[in-house]
């Protein structure tokens, strides 16, 4: 069956008990159901008088707020990548969690770096294929951060036996760059990344 | 010569020109001047012929084709049995053109039935004589053979059985008769011959020749040829193996083992055909041969769903175990049943010890499945699991070991609530030992379980709506505690964000609802209304309660006291003199409850008339007070609320309803009513009454008079923008539904918003008249009734885009924009081809003149009218027009003012279709449409929903496009896209990402490809 049998089973999150933005965000900031009675269409008067234009004009307004990259935008961009050898994602294997996730923004007003940094906990100490789940994890980030965001991909402490190998893989951008050369690894890693939104 | 000796010579040549002369021979013998025996005797030497195979059988199709042409009656009875002896005869001796010898007798039977002794003798001739026949190699040949064979069985059965009871070789001698056929014409026709043995004949000695006779064919795997002429797939072959499979109870010693043993077949359409020829026998096989095997089938099926390899073969397995329970649904089958629940009750058990995991899911659907087959397969299946549930769950102090328990439990009681549906009276005695527990266990987790624990709690609040649905299982207290604790958490529980299952809550609250309407009444409804205060001190925390209290509308048991009790807090708010905001919010509950709820239909299906006269009537003379609420929006929502009773109920109890009300909303008698503020005040309520109306219902110069006056304060008086737009909406919709097409210029003059002298009183027309125009225009492109007029206006409306700013150009996106009050419902006339119309008048010129104008300032206006009009078009219309749309629409994205971004929007929109559905299309202009998208990206000059929009094309050029025409942009794309990575917005970075993942892959493709 599985190629790990000590993993076989693991456990699988409740895709209600993920964490997700939507069911974060404060319920008062939400429409109303009384909001959809009376539509807004665009009025025949004014061309900016109709509910359309002021919410576009709002939008304008707006606009200069900015929402800043957090934890929750980084496990959003991770959580999805299924795991190479369950059909799940590494949300739902608890693989990447939303606390294991940090941003450091700038340290000093000159800097414009940001670091983040993504603690991943393999379903079992002893799986072997961790490298390749931080491997895909590390592309993902790389690929879709701004340049400005310096990924940091690590194992959790005491969560694998082969944590400092596997950290130190991570962490050495020649090897990165060198995996990605190889045409097995690239074909594992983009079918984890396909399930990817 | 003969007509033998002719039709051999013609025979090979033209089968056609063979049939005639045969026929010729038929008319000869009819008309008498050939008798049958000089016809017979004219054969003889080439029926005879000892040399030539061939000559003998065309000698033989010979006499079938004249037997097949000759009219009923020419041949006696004794003829027709000389010549069946005659053919039969030949057969003992000689089996060339069998084919022609079988369609010779068919022709012979259809002119007169035989007798028994004949039809048997026919069967026996073949079998003795002609066995096996799969040595004759011509499929034509065979399927006459086995037609004849089809005919015996369906009118002779009886004397084909006699041959069978009286002779133990009969059956073998049948059975092989048909072994080896391959021809997929000729198999349907064997698989239904031999149905006839199988399901009712005695055949118990042969059962296992019979069934491998048809097993041998199972899989079917024909494809059919691409020119099949017969159209048999290989479904229909499919189906017949089937039932031929699930025949006779006799089979199951061979079937069953035979099917499991394919169940383990790697291929997934082997085990879809296994699957489906299971539940067949299971169907018909009988409940005593069932039971032998059923353990059986549990053991082999259990692993399709344990271990799902296809989502459908498990639920073919599923429908499978549910069908044996079901065949012992019958009280006297109840030691069978227990037989085959045993195991699976123990299976199940054990897979609850360590939920949650795929087995424990696994489990939890076999157990549903199973339990619905019947209400006592459902009591067995809840004593077996109930007590070892329930007693894992106290032991367990871990919540996701608890919640798992509780997904099975529901699984369980869910096929309780699909047999109460079904069924009107199920036995839920042996529920009720677990159901108290179970729902004390549930309520403890909603009220005690920390609340981040979601899907727990959800569990538990789905499994105690079950409960409450399955009818007489809970007490009426239990039933008032459980809707006591979903309420709850409605009204108190204050969780933010993660751990809020309000809207879950108060999905069940409303199912609740259904199932116990006296709970809903006597409990919910009282809190709610605890909950809901006279007069708020802060308005914002009562709107989730009135939300949540209006969505319980929903049901029509408890709608009457919903809206009753809303429209008593009204009053009460009222009177104590609550803020404008909350009775707002109350009106806006009613207009919900009417429009999403399930108000009491009439006779008609029409909600009744009394909520009119209950609801709306008492809101109306408020409306007339002049010292009451007469805040624009407070008369919008109640004008919505009369619009909605009012509008489907019949021509006679509206018109009761304007006679009664003319009085004080006309102004030809009220001088009050004549001022413009009145008219500004009462506008919109006066809106929606009206659009409620039915068009025969009001007085015709009550509506011109009302036309004049609202066009005179649109054009004269001071007023807010909001009150403008509603005086033009008025009188569009005054125009569309109540002026006489026949005199609508004349009555456009009366009033003085005559589209023409409007335009000519000034070159450039005040924004109170265009908007006026644009409302005129509007009301007769969507009625259609006048065409010369509406096409003269809209040559005016195009002239003004040449001469006028862009605040023109904007408003053609008004034109065919969505109207909530121009519709059918209203009773407004809606041609049904006004897009269509107004699009081939105004986008061939729109489009010639941004082709041929040079100025750079009502370019803009075109491109920006056009966007207008295309918005609001179904893609299909545009199709056809696209490849003289592309280069405008190209260019409406160069549009460079902050102003313009709903063109820029809804071009993309339009390309994003153009793309999904016309690639080709753009296929030349690839190089401009990339750059324009990718300006269109980035900020400040394009807001987030146009760079969101941008970048959603942009990612579908790789998957549209060709790969070469876009290769040349990938490094320049996936360039500017790292700008977007970093945008403000978080739903722009998102398309930003899927983007850049797209023209990523480009590169890989051509490494796939070295």
């Amino acid at each position: 069956m599985d190629a790990d049998k000590d993993n076989a089973n693991p456990t699988i999150i409740n895709p209600s008990d993920l964490p997700s933005r939507r069911r974060s965000a404060p319920t008062t900031k939400r429409k109303g159901i009384f909001d959809e009675l009376a539509p807004a269409y665009p009025s025949l008067a004014d061309p900016f008088s109709s509910a359309e234009a002021s919410s576009a004009s709002s939008e304008f307004d707006g606009e200069e707020r900015r929402e800043e990259i957090d934890e929750q935008e980084v496990y959003d961009l991770i959580s999805t990548i299924s795991d190479p050898e369950h059909p799940l994602s590494l949300g739902s294997l608890g693989v990447a969690k939303l606390d294991d996730i940090s941003v450091q923004r700038p340290t000093s007003p000159r800097s414009r770096i940001s670091t983040v940094t993504v603690l991943l906990t393999p379903t079992t100490s002893a799986c072997s294929l961790t490298t390749v789940i931080g491997l895909g994890v590390k592309v993902r980030l790389l690929q879709a951060l701004p340049p400005r965001f310096r990924v940091d991909v690590r194992i959790k402490e005491g969560t694998s036996q082969t944590a400092d190998e596997v950290n130190k893989q991570l962490g050495d951008k020649e090897r990165v760059a060198a995996a990605m050369e190889n045409r097995n690894l690239i074909n594992v890693v983009n079918t984890m990344l396909a399930t990817c939104e | 010569m003969s007509d033998i000796q002719i039709y051999l010579l013609e025979v090979d040549k033209d089968k056609a020109e063979a049939r005639k002369i045969a026929a010729q021979s038929a008319s000869k013998l009819e008309n008498k001047e050939l008798k049958l025996i000089d016809l017979i005797t004219s054969l003889e030497q080439y029926i005879n012929n000892k040399d030539d195979a061939g000559l003998r059988a065309k000698s033989i199709a010979y006499v079938a084709d004249v037997l097949e042409s000759v009219p009923p009656k020419v041949l006696s009875g004794q003829e027709r049995r000389l010549l069946c002896d005659f053919v039969l005869g030949r057969i003992e001796g000689d089996v060339e053109g069998i084919g022609a010898s079988a369609r010779a007798l068919l022709a012979l039977e259809e002119r007169g039935k035989w007798d028994p002794e004949t039809a048997q003798k026919v069967a026996r001739t073949f079998l003795d004589h002609a066995n096996p026949w799969k040595d004759f190699k011509l499929q034509t040949d065979r399927f006459a053979v086995i037609q004849l064979f089809d005919r015996l069985l369906a009118k002779y059965r009886a004397p084909l059985q006699q041959l069978h009871d009286g002779d133990p070789e009969f059956i073998s001698k049948f059975i092989a008769f048909f072994d080896g056929e391959k021809d997929p014409r000729n198999l349907m026709i064997v698989f239904s011959i031999l149905r006839v043995p199988m399901t009712e004949w005695n055949v118990r000695a042969s059962a296992q020749d019979l069934f491998e006779a048809v097993f041998n064919y199972f899989p079917i795997t024909f494809k059919p040829p691409p020119d099949d002429p017969y159209g048999i797939t290989a479904q229909d072959l499919k189906d017949r193996l089937r039932t031929c499979i699930a025949a006779n109870s006799d089979f199951a010693p061979y079937s069953f083992p035979a099917l499991l043993d394919k169940l383990d077949s790697s291929s997934i359409n082997t085990k879809r055909d296994v699957l489906h020829a299971i539940q067949a026998c299971i169907i018909n096989y009988d409940p005593t041969i069932v039971n032998l095997y059923s353990v059986t089938l549990w053991d082999a099926l259990k692993f399709e769903i344990l271990n799902v390899q296809e989502e459908d073969l498990a639920e073919e397995s599923l429908k499978a175990l549910a069908l044996i329970g079901a065949k012992f649904a019958q009280p006297h089958f109840d030691a069978y049943l227990s037989t085959y629940l045993r195991p699976i009750i123990k299976e199940c058990s054990e897979h609850l010890e360590d939920a949650p995991t795929k087995q424990s899911q696994a489990a939890g659907r076999i157990l549903h499945a199973v339990a619905s087959a019947s209400a006592n397969v459902a009591d067995k299946i809840v004593k077996g699991i109930c007590p070892t549930l329930f007693t894992l769950y106290k032991a367990s102090e871990s919540f996701t070991k608890r919640r798992g328990l509780l997904e099975i439990f529901n699984q369980i009681i869910r096929a309780y609530v699909d047999l109460t549906r079904s069924q009107i009276n199920v036995d839920v005695e042996a529920l009720k030992a677990s159901s108290s527990d179970a729902l004390g266990v549930m309520l403890r987790v909603l009220t005690h379980a920390p609340k981040a624990e979601v899907s727990f709690r959800l569990s538990a609040l789905a499994g105690i709506t079950q409960l409450l649905a399955i009818s007489g299982l809970l007490s009426n207290d239990e039933a008032d505690q459980a809707v006591d604790t979903v309420t709850d958490i409605i009204l108190h529980e204050d969780v933010h964000g993660h751990g809020s299952i309000r809207t879950e809550a108060m999905k069940s609250l409303t199912e609740m609802a259904h199932s116990a309407p006296d709970a809903m009444r006597n409990r919910a409804i009282p809190a709610f209304m605890v909950d809901l205060p006279d007069r708020p001190a802060e308005d914002s925390s009562v709107g989730p309660v009135l939300e949540a209290f209006a969505q319980l509308s929903g049901e029509q048991q408890v709608f009457d006291t919903v809206l009753l009790r809303l429209k008593n807090k009204l009053n009460a708010a009222r009177a104590q003199g609550a803020s404008g905001t909350y009775l707002q919010a109350l009106l806006l509950a009613i207009l919900y409850a009417f429009t999403h709820g399930s108000p009491k239909p009439d006779e008609e299906g029409v909600p009744r008339s009394t909520y009119f006269t209950e609801y709306a009537e008492p809101l109306m003379s408020m409306v007339r007070d002049v010292s009451g609420m007469q805040d624009p929006r407070t008369l919008e929502i109640i004008g919505r609320i009369c619009n909605t009773i009012l509008r489907p109920q019949s021509l006679h109890f509206q018109s009761t309803v304007y006679s009664k009300n003319l009085e004080y909303l006309s102004l030809a008698e009220n001088s009050a009513n004549k001022s413009s503020d009145r008219i500004l005040q009462l506008a919109p309520f006066s809106l929606y009454y009206y659009a409620a109306l039915r068009p025969e219902v009001v007085d015709a110069q009550d509506v011109i008079t009302l036309l004049q006056a609202q066009s005179n304060v649109a054009l004269n008086a001071s007023h807010d923008e909001a009150g403008l737009s509603t005086i033009v909406q008025h009188i569009c919709l005054l125009i569309n539904k109540f002026i006489n097409p026949k005199a609508m210029q004349a009555t456009l003059d009366s009033a003085n918003i005559e589209v023409e002298s409007l335009l000519s009183v000034n070159a450039e027309p005040t924004s109170q008249a265009t908007s006026v125009i644009f409302s005129v225009v509007k009301a007769l492109l969507i009625q259609g009734k006048c065409p010369a007029l509406t096409s003269k206006y809209l040559q005016l409306l195009l002239k003004l885009l040449s001469t006028s700013d862009k605040s023109v150009a904007r408003r053609f996106a008004k034109l065919l924009a969505p109207d909530d009050i121009l519709t059918k419902e209203n009773h407004c006339l809606v041609s049904g081809l006004y897009k269509q119309k107004t699009f081939n008048q105004l986008v061939p010129s729109i489009t010639e003149a941004v082709r041929t104008s040079a100025d750079a300032t009502t370019k803009p206006n075109h491109l920006i009218a056009l966007s207008g009009i295309l918005r609001w078009l179904p893609y299909s219309m545009l199709e056809s027009t696209l490849p003289s749309l592309i280069a405008p629409l190209l260019q409406t994205l160069d549009l460079s003012d902050t102003a313009d971004q709903d063109p820029k929007a809804s071009t993309l929109i339009i390309f994003e279709s153009v793309l999904m559905h016309n690639p080709d299309i753009v296929s030349e202009h690839v190089a401009s449409l990339i750059t324009r998208l990718m300006n269109c990206t980035t900020g400040p000059t394009n807001i987030a929903k146009v760079r969101a929009k941008a970048l959603q094309c942009l990612t579908l050029a790789p998957r549209q496009l060709k790969r070469e025409v876009l290769v040349p942009y990938r490094r320049q794309v996936v360039k500017k896209l790292m700008a977007c990575l970093d945008d403000p917005k978080r739903d722009v970075r998102a398309e930003a990402v899927r983007c850049r993942t797209a023209w990523l892959a480009l590169d890989e493709g051509e490494e796939e490809e070295e």
